[in-house]
């Protein structure tokens, strides 16, 4: 924490409401994880007279335990890491040297292929045309639609596009005295000094891997393809549905609130391991004292 | 053999030309130093030389090959950039290494010229660090060791002392005239500071706007301006150019510069012919007497302010209106400049520029040099 006696008193004060509004700001955006992981610790019965608040109450791992055994849960969450892994490794082979190649002011036709690329963003088939495209093409319930149907995100290849056009023209033009083609300068020059961008991408993959839900629900019949998103919903849907399920159980362990919430405490968890990884990529001044502006 | 040739080399973004057709011979071993005003088209030539700008036309060799459409990689040359460009991830020997690994040098071979390298660079104590944690200095050294360790056949550097205080330029300066001599490349080098053009040059060609206005040694440019550009480009302070008009006198033509002043050009062949011509008479700072040795035409002067640089110093004044600068001796007293009403002008260093075209119509005195 820096020393605050070093700021006026309006930038103390400046200092202090900022703390107070990103504090509200962290405790709002982490009290549902907290909600949620409570629930999922606690007696159906005390979730559903509304007594769990922040702390699990009538501490109890049952929901866990029909999670455990429920065999398609161990399918679903092995597919989503099966979707998070190879969607974001296929991604990042698509979106890296395209970025790249859209950077190059000596890219022929390059104000064409950059629209192209950007009117994705406003523009595209919707729903129903894209079903019947990826229909056509014998994409339904395939790994292989799901991975590579949705590789190239042209939100991703704008932003590493726009890190790649920072880079300084001249580290490009040094690696080719040095002798590099393409490829080299790309992989041995301008991917080391986009880590910090590459992590974000990687990162913005990963999580829209992982939390994929709609395109799997449409595109997914096949049970044993399914991932843990469409899973749970699976869950939500035949529980509540399920009658006995809710009454019969009154005085059970678990109720379907602890059930879906032990399911997405359980997805949560891989990810909250994976964004301290990529964390120390996110560390700045990486091009400093390459070249003397 | 590696000598580079430019034939006729032009080069146009667009509709816009901005090197309009460079003939250049670049001897093997030479250092030729391109010098001009900022933007007369001194990088552009240089990168085109380097593969790294396309040539618009004429033809490029190096050694005995064209190379127009050869891609950088292939030509043999390497460069220095102004910037540096070290690789900002990788330390000093990866830096150096950098081009050998690409080529695939053996492991072994690689170690033994990037020591070899920094030995000769003075790095050897740095081979560790990142570029983020050197001077500007042994920065400017760690991309000359890039360029030198894979022994190119020639040298391009695009301005690489510009980044550095006055007084680490001079000792680069000297270094790199050093590695020069000791290396024997074909230089090809870039500046828009004339002592580095002139201390560093076996032969400098000095450009503006896209073409070369005169291509010499440095006593020759300096001695023998072909033009009133070369002639205020070249030397420092610039040449005075003072206008005048040629006139008939006793002993052969006589440049006029007021009525009461006039500048005998006594071995001016061919200028008799030229009477009534409009001309400038250039006249460098340094090349005035402010005391007589005996006859030089005098002219008076109005002094405005005074320079000290210590042994020397600059006298700015007028003349006629005209702004005119002196640079003499001070003795170690400057106070005394302060009363000069006249100066006389050593008429054996006269220059003669026609109006017009700027072209030189005189040269007093012959390059020695
Ligand atoms: N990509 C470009 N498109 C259009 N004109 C350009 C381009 N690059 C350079 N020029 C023009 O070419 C001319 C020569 O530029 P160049 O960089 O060679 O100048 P320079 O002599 O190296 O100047 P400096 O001393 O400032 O570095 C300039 O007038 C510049 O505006
Ligand atoms: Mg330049």
């Amino acid at each position: 924490m820096q020393n605050l006696n070093l700021y006026s008193r309006g930038d103390k004060l400046f200092v202090r409401i900022n703390i107070f509004l990103l504090t509200l700001f962290a405790l709002s955006t982490l009290y549902p994880f907290i909600y949620i992981a409570a629930v999922s610790f606690s007696s159906g019965s005390a979730v559903t007279s509304g007594e769990v608040i922040y702390r699990p109450i009538e501490l109890t791992l049952a929901a866990y335990e029909y999670v455990w055994n429920e065999s398609q849960f161990w399918v679903s969450y092995m597919n989503t890491f099966i979707y998070t892994i190879f969607g974001t490794l296929v991604s990042l082979l698509i979106i890296i040297p395209g970025a790249y190649a859209l950077s190059r002011p000596q890219l022929i036709g390059r104000r064409f292929f950059n629209l192209f690329v950007a009117f994705t963003l406003w523009f595209n088939a919707g729903l129903i045309p894209f079903f019947l495209n990826m229909r056509d093409l014998g994409l339904l319930d395939s790994y292989f639609g799901i991975i590579v149907g949705f590789a190239c995100n042209a939100f991703n290849v704008i932003l590493l596009r726009n890190f790649f056009e920072g880079i300084p023209q001249s580290f490009e033009e040094a690696a080719r005295m040095d002798g590099a083609n393409d490829f080299q300068v790309l992989w041995k020059v301008y991917l080391p000094l986009s880590k910090p961008a590459i992590a974000t991408v990687a990162l913005f993959c990963i999580v829209s891997r992982w939390n994929g839900f709609f395109w799997a629900m449409i595109l997914l019949r096949d049970e044993s393809k399914i991932p843990l998103q469409v899973f749970l919903r699976q869950t939500i849907v035949s529980l509540t549905n399920d009658e006995e399920f809710g009454s019969t159980l009154l005085e059970a362990a678990y109720s379907y609130e602890t059930v879906t919430a032990a399911i997405i405490v359980a997805s949560i968890i891989p990810v909250l391991f994976i964004y301290p990884f990529l964390q120390k990529y996110f560390n700045k001044g990486i091009l400093l004292g390459g070249v003397k502006e | 053999m590696s000598q580079v040739v430019l034939e006729k080399i032009v080069k146009s973004y667009g509709e816009v030309d901005v090197v309009h057709g460079i003939d250049l011979t670049v001897d093997s071993k030479e250092f030729v130093v391109l010098v001009g005003p900022s933007g007369c088209g001194k990088s552009t030539t240089l990168r085109m030389i380097a593969g790294l700008e396309e040539i618009s036309g004429g033809k490029l060799s190096i050694g005995d090959r064209m190379v127009n459409d050869i891609a950088p990689k292939d030509r043999d040359v390497a460069m220095v950039f102004q910037n540096y460009a070290l690789y900002p991830h990788l330390n000093v020997s990866e830096n150096i290494a950098f081009g050998l690994r690409i080529r695939k040098v053996d492991k072994e071979e690689i170690k033994r010229s990037v020591s070899e390298v920094a030995e000769i660079l003075g790095l050897t104590n740095y081979l560790d660090r990142k570029p983020a944690d050197l001077s500007g200095g042994q920065r400017q050294r760690v991309a000359m060791g890039r360029a030198i360790v894979r022994h190119p056949q020639v040298f391009l550097f695009d301005e690489p002392l510009s980044n550095l205080d006055a007084q680490l330029r001079t000792q680069m300066r000297a270094e790199i005239k050093r590695l020069h001599a000791r290396l024997g490349v074909t230089s090809i080098y870039v500046t828009h500071d004339q002592v580095e053009a002139m201390t560093l040059a076996d032969r400098i060609v000095v450009m503006s706007a896209g073409r070369i206005e005169q291509i010499g040694t440095p006593m020759e440019l300096f001695m023998n301006p072909v033009n009133r550009f070369v002639a205020g480009f070249i030397g420092s302070p610039p040449m005075n150019q003072i206008k005048a008009t040629i006139v008939a006198g006793v002993d052969g033509p006589e440049a006029k510069i007021s009525d009461s002043v006039s500048i005998p050009l006594s071995r001016a062949e061919g200028l008799a012919s030229a009477t009534g011509q409009s001309v400038i008479v250039g006249i460098r700072p340094e090349d005035v007497l402010l005391e007589a040795a005996g006859g030089e035409p005098s002219v008076p002067l109005e002094v405005n302010l005074i320079e000290p640089l210590g042994s020397e110093a600059l006298i700015h004044a007028s003349v006629g209106g005209e702004p005119f600068v002196i640079k003499t001796p001070t003795h170690g007293d400057i106070a005394h400049l302060n009363d000069i009403r006249q100066f006389h002008v050593n008429v054996d260093r006269v220059k003669v520029f026609d109006e017009k075209s700027g072209s030189a119509l005189y040269q007093a005195d012959q390059a020695r040099g």
